[in-house]
């Protein structure tokens, strides 16, 4: 192998300057820009992909109930999964199931909104009822969540 | 898996002061030198997505580096505007090089050498000890043949030499 020449061992004591954290910063702005938003999908466990077909298997049974039981009986309880409004979990919980139970409905009447239109009120008693798995200890968590709701369907019909 | 823009990163971070420098060789300050860095990583970007979208081989981005250099000299307000600079950042010892030893005395002298060589001379010692690259990587980016950039080399050596010697005299005589 060809000796460096004395001049190149000198040469070698010169180093090129980084780029200014400005050009740096400009780059990296310019290159996100240029890569456009990450279009890879989220990673979603099977166990997660299963909890969703359940969550919408109970929202297509849900409604299915709504619809079945109009009109409605007062203090009847109906133990039916209702229409779910899912807050995703906080990351490291897995969600497994989510459920809204309907435990009761209470035929309220009639009412009138402000336009003078009749309208049907109905009393649900709602339980929210999530599954949970912690990933780090692999415990399940199932967190209830009691709420009552006022539904009210205009009235078309007399 | 590393995404496209996080490999570019990558690849910036390794050889942004190789490009740096070189693009010092098209600019006369340090501010042009870095917007002709990215002028040419914007056109290497268009270009590589269409091949992949990775980032570029090193030869090729100095081509391009020297393209946008190359335009840039022909606009003659741009050369009016680079003259000016010239004496603003002189003030702030604008340099191409860094030497790793402060007191480096030899380092110091070489820096400026090597900015004053000719632009052929120069840019094929930035290339080639900097850059990394190889005579005929060199002669490709230059479009010049492999025996004249390694002739160009040799001569840029010499001078180079020839230089640290003579303000070494001048220093000892001086002292």
């Amino acid at each position: 192998m060809q000796a460096p020449d004395p001049i190149e061992t000198v040469l070698a004591r010169l180093m090129p300057p980084a780029l200014s954290q400005n050009c740096q910063d400009g780059l990296d702005s310019m290159i996100d820009d240029l890569a456009g938003p990450d279009t890879a999908p989220p990673r979603v466990s099977a166990i997660r992909r299963t909890a969703r077909w359940v969550l919408g298997g109970g929202i297509a049974a849900g409604i299915g109930a709504l619809v079945a039981v109009f009109p409605f009986s007062n203090n009847q309880a109906v133990p039916q999964r209702a229409a779910v409004s899912v807050v995703d979990p906080p990351s490291g919980l897995v969600l497994l199931s989510a459920s809204d139970r309907v435990e009761s409905m209470i035929d309220e009447g009639w009412r009138e909104d402000a336009s003078g239109a009749a309208l049907r009120a109905v009393r649900l008693n709602v339980v929210e009822e999530n599954q949970v798995r912690d990933e780090e200890s692999g415990m399940k968590v199932r967190i209830s969540e009691p709420r009552e709701e006022v539904l009210l369907v205009p009235i078309r019909e007399f | 898996m590393n995404s496209p823009a996080n490999e570019w990163k990558q690849w910036l971070a390794e050889n942004g002061p190789r490009l740096l420098l070189f693009a010092r060789g098209w600019s006369n300050c340090r501010q042009d030198a870095e917007d002709l860095v990215q002028e040419a990583v914007l056109r290497m970007w268009n270009y590589q997505a269409e091949r992949g979208g990775s980032p570029p081989d090193l030869p090729l981005v100095f081509s391009t580096i020297r393209f946008c250099g190359l335009n840039h000299h022909r606009s003659e307000t741009r050369r009016r505007k680079r003259e000016e600079s010239v004496i603003y950042l002189n003030d702030f010892q604008d340099v191409w090089l860094d030497p790793l030893l402060e007191e480096d005395e030899e380092a110091l002298i070489l820096r400026d050498a090597v900015q004053n060589l000719s632009q052929k001379l120069r840019e094929v010692v930035v290339m080639k000890f900097w850059g990394g690259l190889t005579f005929l990587q060199i002669s490709e980016t230059l479009a010049i043949s492999p025996n004249t950039a390694a002739s160009r080399y040799r001569y840029a050596l010499e001078q180079l030499s020839h230089e640290l010697r003579r303000i070494k005299e001048e220093r000892h005589a001086s002292a």
